[in-house]
């Protein structure tokens, strides 16, 4: 334990360290190359000098932790400072954090909107102050209403009636669509637009809680033993794929599987055949593209999506590239 | 059947035997501590008696709603929910009655879970332990007793409430399980316990996830296991409730012996009869062969064995009219309304009804403000607020009588009339057995007679009428067979005299027969559910597996009973929960109990902790977050009460098979799942009180 602790200051002192020294470097160069091209050189001094906030309900988990890395590596490709807040789900930290990064001057802000009520203030402020607003990953019914350019992300129905096309080609005529938590909107949304799209008949149902995986599983399985006509099984949540796997395995049934995002379990298991596809929202792009668009919007005057939501996902993981993004997971960035 | 429960019913009655007359006696004179309580009153004041009842209960209803209860596929559906939830509640249980919570216990099956993964894994670089499972498992075993230790430890330290400092274990070992898994291999889910390949998995594996396939295991002798278990099984119960019921010859009656073995090899002649013939003709003329042969067993057996008694005369009077009248009534008009409305229509009854619905709305809310209004049960003197409360009561009422005949279709009023009437005519038939057993035993016979016919006319109405092919088959068959009970009981216990004193060596010999029979019947059906045949495999029978989680949680369950019932230490967990000052006046290291309480708990959320490791391979960091209360719920549902010192485990463990059967009654009926909660609310609800009404009962019997 102690040689872990140990090990993680030493990794941050690194990180700080090589932080500070990229910035010395990148001021250094900009001085040294700045006789070859003139336009360059206004453009790199000028984005030096630009500092973009992105403030999240971020929790740090696995999904953010990805997120967080696309908007460092955008912000390094385009050569400007990258402030990253998560508030871990907090939405009046969230909000603080909005109006410090007003009032430091910040030049752009993307922001998720969990709960838009406690940041609309902040965020109209800064929209009224000429601050570039973006949102990220949620918020895409408020966008427009806050006056943010645009929203990177993925919308849950969207990303539903993609599944949906996918059991049209693999033939599935009824669906159950399992949902781990039995009042989440995000979630039934899915199951909605899996039904906008499907040819056949899609019963959406609360199974149980990730928390208690052999009520899940028992509970797909006595759903799907009550009715012998269902043949694929949609879980909207990693975890519920996985457990739904299991009950047709246990009930020995063939199922039609899709799912929603990326656990290690369940890359594995759409290589070995057994799961047809899993939804990815792709959020490395959700952190990447916000900077990138703040950047050309600041330096270029550039918006992009002409008003409409700019949609990240969904991507889907297959047998075809499962293995692809086995390893971009573990690099990271899937 | 309770004749000494309602000892001022018996005194106001002109006792009729001798027996009651002595036990008018001892209830006016003696000491009522020592009055002979029968077995049926010893059994009623079981604290787990209303778990065992609502469970049947559940299950026949689910049973009759859903394809997958009754299959062994549901069974192991039920049992796998059951084993983890079970394991828990039994655990919790104990620590309950001994008067405290522990809110931890559910995140502390997935910590257990999480700890032991980390053990075990190689996280690289890191630096993870890459244990043997030789050293993890009984590592992480000492670390639950530690957690279990520092529960109780800081409960008596502080004297805070358990509520309080168990939140507190809450919070810190969540915390624990998202910190440790995202430090050490930056991830929620932690996998996986297979990486000990080589260090001790190919051992621990089977022991803790081993799954019985039940369609590669066929047994061609199953069904005559089956049919032999169950029949001799509950042929051997009943004996010995004749035995624990009955007054012992003073000599044995030989003349009796013959009869018993005729009646025995016709029932056996009629089994093999009814399993070698097919059509409705054969199977009748099967089924009166059994019910004959069985009764004369029976009959056999009493005169063997037990002393006879004057029957007396048939009484029909008093209230005894009105019960038996009105529950034959009651059955007909169940009867009446299954043939009146239409097995197929979907028609909501609203529109049935037409313009008659509002009279009835009116009727309903009306007769309620009536009622509100001449009983004055609010207590209002303000004419006003008389007038509200008077008002709101029949709009509510009249509104909810819109409501349930908006939301019933004629099928579903269909059959809740058909349930209402035939089990409310049921009761008033078994009221009046009660009441009829005061007059004398004649009375009760005829009674007895009486209900009979009408549960054997019930079952070939239900053949005859119902469109469920279930229920034409499976129920008419347990119906019939009870109507053959409860006539071979009428008859018994009319010729034979009621026992009303104890008899050791009569009682020792009757719980040890009942035990073997309830055995038996065990046998019978576990064969049923773990092994198929030939035929179920050529039909395509679905798959089902069982898994030895369920042996663990049986064992748990007798290893709690044991320990609550039979040792000292069993004593202290009611005593420091009844009162643990007087407790700890009276000897009972109440400190050091109510800790190892915390430290068993602690010890079952590890063994369900691997359980679900083993199982799953690799666990979330949210595993078992917010359990705790389900856990609770099925304690409290056993039987097991809130401020401690009552209660059962093995209750508890019932209880936790009627929460899985409430979870998985729902998608095995298809019914929209949002209607869970509402239900499991319900029967929350109706647990607690059932049980309160039994504690009761049980507590003024005493």
């Amino acid at each position: 334990m102690k040689k872990m602790r140990w090990l993680a200051v030493l990794l941050a002192l690194v990180m700080v360290a090589a932080a500070c020294g990229s910035d010395a470097a990148e001021e250094t160069t900009g001085g040294d190359t700045g006789g070859d091209d003139d336009t360059e050189e206004v453009d790199v001094a000028q984005s030096g000098d630009l500092t973009f906030y992105m403030i999240t309900h971020s929790d740090d988990g696995p999904f953010w932790s990805v997120l967080k890395r696309g908007a460092e590596a955008a912000a390094a490709d385009v050569g400007v400072e990258m402030v990253w807040q998560g508030s871990n789900n907090d939405a009046n930290v969230q909000a603080e954090f909005i109006d410090a990064a007003v009032a430091a001057g910040a030049d752009g802000i993307g922001a998720s909107l969990p709960n838009v009520d406690a940041v609309r203030p902040g965020l109209e402020a800064a929209v009224a102050a000429g601050i570039p607003v973006y949102t990220i990953n949620s918020g895409v019914n408020d966008y427009v209403d806050l006056g943010a350019t645009t929203h990177v992300g993925q919308t849950e129905i969207i990303a539903g009636e993609g599944s949906g096309l996918r059991f049209n080609d693999a033939g599935a005529t009824k669906i159950l669509c399992g949902r781990q938590e039995p009042d989440n909107g995000a979630l039934i949304e899915r199951c909605q637009g899996l039904a906008n799209t499907f040819n056949g008949e899609v019963i959406s149902e609360f199974m149980d809680l990730d928390a208690d995986q052999t009520a899940q599983e028992a509970a797909i399985n006595a759903a799907l033993a009550a009715d012998p006509d269902i043949d694929g099984f949609m879980g909207v949540g990693p975890v519920i794929t996985m457990s739904g796997l299991r009950a047709a395995d246990a009930l020995g049934r063939d199922l039609t599987i899709g799912g929603f995002d990326i656990t290690p379990e369940l890359l594995d298991a759409i290589e070995a055949g057994d799961v047809m596809f899993t939804v990815d929202q792709q959020q490395y792009l959700q952190g990447y593209i916000p900077i990138i668009l703040m950047y050309l919007e600041v330096t270029n005057s550039n918006t992009l999506g002409g008003g409409l939501p700019i949609l990240t996902g969904p991507g889907f993981v297959t047998g075809d590239n499962a293995s692809s993004v086995k390893a971009l997971v573990e690099a990271g960035t899937r | 059947m309770s004749e000494s429960a309602d000892t001022a019913d018996a005194e106001a009655v002109e006792p009729q035997s001798s027996a009651e007359k002595a036990l008018a006696a001892s209830a006016a004179g003696g000491d009522e501590r020592l009055a002979y309580r029968g077995v049926f009153q010893r059994l009623f004041v079981r604290p787990e008696i209303g778990a065992i009842v609502g469970a049947a209960a559940i299950w026949a209803f689910f049973w009759a709603v859903s394809r997958e209860f009754g299959t062994a596929g549901g069974a192991a559906s039920i049992l796998d929910v059951s084993a983890t939830l079970g394991i828990m509640a039994v655990a919790v249980s104990l620590l309950m009655i001994g008067g405290e919570f522990d809110l931890s216990s559910g995140a502390a099956t997935g910590t257990f879970a999480i700890i032991t993964i980390l053990l075990v894994k190689d996280v690289g670089d890191l630096g993870g332990a890459g244990l043997s499972l030789w050293v993890a498992i009984p590592l992480s075993l000492i670390i639950a007793l530690g957690l279990g230790w520092a529960n109780g430890t800081m409960v008596e330290r502080t004297a805070l409430p358990s509520f309080i400092v168990t939140l507190a274990t809450f919070f810190i070992l969540r915390g624990f399980k998202l910190g440790f898994s995202k430090l050490m291999i930056d991830n929620l889910t932690v996998g996986r316990i297979s990486e000990a390949e080589g260090r001790g998995y190919e051992f621990w594996e089977p022991i803790f996830a081993f799954v019985w396939v039940r369609n590669d295991h066929q047994l061609g002798i199953r069904d005559a296991l089956y049919t032999i278990g169950v029949v001799g099984g509950l042929a051997l119960v009943a004996f010995a409730l004749a035995e624990l019921s009955f007054v012992r010859r003073e000599k044995l009656n030989s003349g009796g012996v013959p009869v018993l073995a005729a009646g025995v090899v016709g029932v056996v002649a009629g089994i093999l009869f009814l399993h070698n013939s097919d059509g409705v003709g054969a199977n009748t003329v099967g089924a009166v062969i059994i019910a004959v042969a069985g009764l004369a067993a029976f009959v056999g057996f009493g005169l063997w064995r037990f002393t006879p008694q004057a029957a007396g005369g048939v009484h029909i009077k008093d209230s005894l009219p009105m019960y038996l009248g009105g529950g034959v009534v009651l059955v007909l008009l169940g009867a009446i309304c299954a043939v009146a409305f239409d097995v197929d229509s979907q028609e909501s009854v609203l529109d049935l009804l037409g313009f008659l619905r509002w009279p009835i709305i009116l009727a309903v809310g009306g007769g309620f403000a009536a009622r509100a209004y001449l009983r004055n049960d609010s207590g209002h003197t303000n004419t006003l607020q008389a007038v509200i409360n008077v008002a709101s009561i029949g709009i509510a009422t009249g509104f909810g009588a819109y409501a349930f005949m908006f939301m019933t279709t004629e099928q579903g009023l269909r059959s809740i009339l058909f349930a209402v009437f035939v089990l409310a005519g049921l009761g008033l038939l078994g009221l009046a057995a009660t009441q009829a057993g005061r007059a004398s035993p004649a009375t009760r016979g005829v009674v007895l007679a009486v209900t009979a016919i009408a549960l054997a006319g019930l079952a070939f109405f239900i053949r005859d009428q119902s469109a469920s092919e279930k229920f034409r088959s499976e129920l008419f068959g347990v119906l019939l067979a009870t109507a053959l009970v409860v006539l071979v009981w009428g008859v018994i216990s009319t010729m034979f005299e009621r026992r009303t004193s104890d008899h050791e060596a009569a009682d020792n010999l009757g719980s040890l027969v009942a035990k073997i029979g309830m055995g038996a019947i065990a046998v019978g059906m576990i064969a049923k559910m773990l092994f198929t045949t030939d035929d179920e495999l050529a039909a395509g029978v679905a798959r089902a597996q069982f898994r030895i989680s369920i042996l663990w949680f049986l064992g748990f369950t007798l290893f709690a009973t044991w320990l609550l019932g039979r040792t000292k230490f069993g004593s202290w967990i009611f005593a420091v929960g009844g009162n643990k000052q007087a407790a700890r006046q009276i000897g009972v290291p109440a400190a050091r109990t109510k800790t190892q309480l915390f430290m068993i708990v602690a010890v079952a959320a590890w063994l369900v902790g691997l359980l679900l490791a083993f199982r799953l391979d690799t666990v979330q960091s949210v595993a078992g977050n917010g359990l705790e209360f389900e856990y609770i719920i099925a304690a409290v549902v056993g039987g097991t009460l809130l401020t401690g010192g009552y209660g059962s485990a093995f209750g508890a463990s019932i209880g936790a098979i009627i929460m899985a059967m409430s979870k998985q009654g729902i998608p095995s009926a298809r019914w929209n799942s949002d209607w869970r909660f509402a239900f499991l609310g319900l029967i929350l609800l109706t647990a607690v009180i059932a049980n309160n009404f039994i504690r009761t009962k049980a507590e003024a019997s005493r």
